[in-house]
């Protein structure tokens, strides 16, 4: 099976080049992007071959291709993919409107290929446990969650993702969708109701869009989440963030950290303390997902729709900031 | 200058922490007046002071009245005290309503007495500390905050004023004020609340604070005995700081199971020189005796009340709840 990627403005393209070389069967026929001094950085870096542009690497007839664009830019990408006939994993958030997120919906059905939307923590172990946990019933009735997606302020990774534009907001946007999705897919219900509010403080001299968010989600059967999607963590903080879920039940609390598994490293010489992780990678799980489906001509676990519902609540999450008030769904 | 002389007034687990403290300033403890006769004379035999008949019989034998006692009794016993020109210790929250609350302020400006509110957490080392921290600018302007505070429903052998909304006001006002007075001291007054509340009594709430700082707040009493844990989490403008009273716990047991007697209102195991609520006592008597101003304001008493009361009726209504700036507040 031939996969290339669109785009490495996305720094997860960095880590699902090796995920794809790790699947038997997978042949990874190379990237394209259209600021070419990065596409050559890249295809360097990886030892990977650079088509000239995305219609090139599409001509290669990829049974797939992962596109990690700056997020306003998937639309054009996954068009283009589906107009070829190419099936498409999408990095998150989908896009960063609705009609944007529609058409991506609508180009992919007509042509009949799959869009999966880049949501690796459905993939994490830890995020699986606690959704058996939930299925068991041995918890009881649930009642709510306190969630937390955090991270460091990004632009160190890449200058887009504080860009309004093209990533469509800041820290709301940027970490909303993780946990939005985890939410819908492990309560099997929808969001009806939104309440966040947002500042800019952290990073205020660097940034303009939003570093702190605090949401609150209402579920159509009741269940309250909060969300806690801020860019809080210090640039020198051991690692790039977190997510953690703490569920409120009738049995009493369930805590989950699903970067928790971590060595304590210390090094002398660049006196530095990181963490190390350990844990089961997420991302190879969501890829190995989306060439099993491609292989077994099916719906991926996760859809373009569940993108879509993600995009949703992180765009009512702006209106109600902006308003003070709750924002009813669908939009 | 005499002797000061104390009357506690209630004789549950706050009220012979309080005897405790006073015993460690050097004012002298004249006596109690209780519900249960049996913990007024075990604590007026140790203390060596008068078990007083009835609140009435108190007042006229003592300076201060340190009202120990459940919350729907707070505003009848100030008002009394106040009357009668004692100062006033009362633990929180001040009082079931904010128009209570005012009427007490008011009437302890008349009387001329000193009222503390026994916010003790604004004297527990890792708070006050955390508090320097930003005083000093160490980790620039607050942005977002976290603050959980979280155990098992109050227990008490008969009349469980605590699993009385009416009376307790339930874990959003009687658990969470303490964080709500932090957020505030630390982040400054509070313009909207937006709050959800399971059934088991497990908080979350959103403050929007005038500085534009955004808090999150969670309170339970959902967690199975023996549990208790404080946590928080401060990020600033050029840093942040973090406390968990579990991962930071001097001393940890874990001990086999055995029927013993029922708890009562659990408090923290305190590895520390002096108690906290001790520290809170020694300020309130210099405050007394060297006409410093009181470490815990009634103002800053009724501010923690009123998000309190908000949190609960944004609970209930489903609607975010703007603070309206009381005068005595403002002030």
């Amino acid at each position: 099976m031939k996969i290339g990627i669109m785009s490495f403005a996305h720094l997860h393209a960095e880590a699902y080049i090796q995920n794809l070389r790790a699947i038997p069967g997978v042949e990874m026929i190379g990237i394209a992007n259209d600021d070419a001094t990065r596409g050559e950085h890249f295809a360097r870096q990886f030892n990977a071959r650079r088509f000239p542009s995305y219609d090139a690497l599409l001509a290669e007839k990829p049974d797939g291709v992962l596109i990690c664009s700056e997020n306003a830019n998937h639309r054009p990408l996954v068009e283009m993919a589906a107009a070829a006939g190419v099936h498409v994993l999408s990095e998150k958030p989908l896009a960063t409107n609705l009609p944007d997120a529609q058409a991506m919906l609508d180009a992919c059905r007509q042509a009949g290929v799959i869009l999966m939307t880049a949501f690796p923590m459905r993939f994490s172990v830890p995020i699986l446990e606690m959704k058996s946990l939930l299925e068991s019933g041995g918890l009881g009735k649930v009642y709510g969650f306190n969630t937390t997606n955090q991270g460091q302020m990004p632009i160190a990774h890449r200058r887009w993702f504080v860009d309004k534009t093209l990533a469509g907001g800041g820290a709301v946007m940027d970490h909303t969708v993780h946990l939005a999705d985890i939410l819908r897919w492990v309560l099997k219900s929808e969001v009806v109701e939104v309440f966040a509010q947002t500042n800019r403080i952290l990073h205020a001299d660097t940034v303009d869009v939003e570093t702190g968010g605090l949401l609150m989600l209402t579920f159509a059967d009741g269940t309250f989440a909060s969300i806690d999607s801020s860019w809080s963590k210090p640039l020198n903080y051991p690692t790039w963030g977190g997510l953690t879920v703490e569920i409120i039940s009738e049995r009493g609390i369930v805590t989950v950290d699903a970067f928790s598994q971590n060595l304590d490293v210390y090094n002398q010489k660049q006196n530095s303390h990181t963490w190390a992780y350990w844990g089961s990678d997420a991302n190879q799980a969501m890829v190995a997902e989306f060439i099993a489906a491609i292989r077994d001509r099916r719906a991926p676990e996760v859809t373009g729709e569940d993108g879509y519902k993600a995009l949703e609540i992180a765009l009512a999450a702006y209106q109600s900031a902006a308003t003070g008030k709750p924002v009813k769904l669908p939009l | 200058m005499a002797t000061m002389k104390i009357g506690i007034v209630g004789t549950g687990s706050m009220g012979q922490t309080h005897a405790a403290g006073w015993a460690e300033t050097p004012a002298t403890i004249a006596g109690f007046v209780g519900k249960t006769a049996a913990h007024v004379q075990s604590l007026a035999a140790q203390y060596g002071a008068r078990a007083f008949p009835t609140f009435e019989a108190m007042l006229t034998e003592v300076d201060v009245v340190d009202i120990c006692t459940p919350t729907h009794l707070h505003h009848p016993q100030v008002l009394q005290a106040a009357a009668a020109g004692k100062h006033i210790v009362c633990e929180k929250p001040l009082a079931r309503t904010v128009a209570q609350a005012q009427e007490m302020i008011a009437a302890c400006r008349t009387a001329g007495v000193k009222l503390l509110v026994a916010h003790v957490v604004r004297f527990f080392p890792e708070y006050v500390r955390a508090k320097e921290i930003v005083t000093a600018g160490d980790i620039g302007q607050p942005a977002v905050i976290r603050l959980s505070r979280g155990t098992f429903r109050p227990q008490k052998a008969t009349d469980n004023w605590f699993t009385d909304p009416e009376k307790s006001g339930g874990v959003m006002l009687d658990l969470m004020i303490h964080d709500f007075d932090y957020a505030r001291w630390v982040a400054g007054d509070v313009a909207r609340v937006f709050a959800k509340n399971a059934a088991v009594e497990h908080g979350l709430v959103i403050l929007t604070h005038r500085s534009g700082a955004l808090s999150h707040v969670e309170g339970s009493w959902a967690f199975p005995p023996p549990h208790f844990h404080t946590r928080f989490e401060i990020a600033g403008s050029d840093g942040w700081l973090a406390f968990d009273s579990e991962k930071n716990a001097a001393v940890s047991l874990a001990l086999h199971h055995r029927q013993t007697d029922a708890a009562d209102v659990p408090a923290p195991g305190i590895v520390l020189d002096e108690s906290p609520y001790t520290t809170q006592l020694k300020a309130f008597y210099r405050a007394l005796t060297e006409d410093a101003p009181v470490p815990v304001s009634a103002a800053d008493g009724l501010a923690a009340l009123q998000i309190s009361l908000a949190a609960i009726e944004s609970a209930y209504s489903g609607k975010p709840v703007e603070i309206s700036p009381l005068p005595e507040v403002t002030a």
